[in-house]
């Protein structure tokens, strides 16, 4: 075999019996493991076969490392235990014996690149939050703004940044490790309120034109530019037809030239009556314009009693 | 362990007195991981795993008993060597003892069975 194949064949069996050990504590799996990568190229080094076909599965190579340094240590006393801590690996010894468990523990290494990407996109989310404020943030930035290109790029960058400390590409110390185990646990905690400010989307349409209620922006935007007809309606909600309209200096009120056509109704003395609303329009290819669906403001119920007229004598 | 009637699993007979045999390995003279493997099978101990004895070379060492260094190899990887310290050689003589005892013991318990039969 090859060197460098060899030493992947290490590096692959290592970090598989690694993974087998993750439950046992820290401490303990240091001292355990602290020379295994060491060992293995020994062994490897004796023999052209990959250390899969001589030690067999690393799963059943770390059940008997494990038993191999604990069962005995309690026998000769070499290392006193606490009951507590006896009691503790007995429950873990259980639980990993477990087939759900197992099976589990078996599919947590193919899961781990999704939380690299993942863990990566939540931390540039978190910081975007940050520096932003936490208006406007959306699932996915966008990237016909600045800050979406700048939010983009990070992600990608975070996202390779984070793959490799995943794969330990990168020359990992111990004291690295262990900040890197408190990042992810981090990131995870600082996600959620992130993710609850996100809300469903739809306010954020809606914040947009219509800080406040659409009313009040409707009346203060003026209806001059733009207006290409009026629906009036009574206060009770009817809609007027017909209804003339003059502005400050007691001209007819007639809206901006559109490809709209109108039909202008004449008044018994053959004029055109131009500004009687709602102009009855059409589009230019003779469809019909469809009236738009109004809200209409809740007004307050000063409906007129109506007082009964005084009679006049 | 065995009292289900089933002929002695020797691998479970070897988990007992794996330390010992290490120990015995060692005392003759300094050895890497492997290198204490293949001597073991060599004497006839052909039931262990690589894993146990790597696993008993490390707890004895983190005991104490085991003294550690590290040899530059010019073909292959840099190997560990152990070998005895004090305490390892007095750990060794109180095994030996215990396990001569024990063996005697047995023996006695075998053959007296065997002349019984007889």
């Amino acid at each position: 075999m090859p060197d460098s194949s060899q030493a992947n064949d290490v590096a692959s069996y290592a970090a598989a019996v690694r993974s087998a050990l993750a439950h046992l504590p820290a401490a303990e799996r240091e001292i355990l493991l602290e020379d295994l990568e060491n060992h293995l190229a020994e062994v490897a080094s004796e023999s052209e076969l990959s250390l899969r076909e001589r030690l067999g599965r690393p799963e059943d190579y770390a059940v008997e490392l494990r038993a191999a340094y604990g069962a005995a240590s309690e026998a000769a006393g070499a290392r006193p235990r606490m009951p507590f801590g006896n009691r503790v690996t007995a429950l873990l010894r259980a639980l990993t014996g477990d087939m759900p468990y197992r099976a589990l523990r078996a599919l947590l290494p193919e899961l781990a690149p999704g939380w690299w990407v993942l863990r990566a996109y939540l931390a540039v989310l978190f910081l975007a939050f940050v520096l932003r404020d936490g208006t406007n943030l959306t699932p996915i930035p966008n990237p016909f703004s600045s800050g979406g290109v700048l939010q983009i790029l990070a992600t990608l960058i975070a996202i390779g940044i984070s793959v490799r400390l995943g794969r330990r590409a990168m020359p990992v110390s111990r004291g690295w490790r262990g900040a890197v185990v408190a990042g992810n646990v981090a990131i995870g905690i600082l996600a959620l309120p992130v993710l609850a400010s996100m809300g469903t989307g739809s306010n954020i349409a809606y914040s947009y034109d219509y800080s406040t209620d659409p009313y009040v922006a409707a009346a203060s935007a003026g209806y001059y530019p733009g207006v290409t007809n009026i629906y009036p309606y009574s206060r009770d909600g009817r809609p007027l037809t017909d209804v003339l309209l003059y502005d400050q200096e007691g001209r007819p009120l007639v809206p901006e030239k559109t490809d709209l056509v109108i039909d202008v109704p004449n008044g018994t003395d053959g004029l055109p009556i131009p500004n009687a609303y709602p102009l009855n329009e059409r589009q230019a290819n003779g469809d019909p314009v469809v009236a738009p669906r109004v809200a209409l403001p809740p007004l307050q119920t000063s409906t007129p009693t109506p007082t009964p007229p005084t009679p006049s004598r | 362990m065995q009292a289900d009637g089933h002929p002695i699993d020797t691998s479970q007979l070897l988990k007992g007195v794996l330390d010992l045999a290490v120990l015995a390995v060692l005392a003759d003279h300094d050895s890497y991981g492997y290198d204490v493997l293949r001597r073991l099978r060599d004497s006839g101990l052909d039931g262990i795993g690589d894993a146990s004895v790597y696993g008993t070379l490390r707890r004895l060492y983190q005991a104490g008993a085991l003294k550690s260094y590290v040899v530059a190899s010019d073909e292959g990887p840099h190997r560990k060597y152990y070998g005895l310290n004090d305490r390892g050689r007095k750990a060794l003589d109180q095994s030996t003892e215990t396990w001569e005892s024990f063996t005697k013991a047995l023996d006695h318990l075998l053959n007296g069975r065997s002349t019984a039969n007889a």
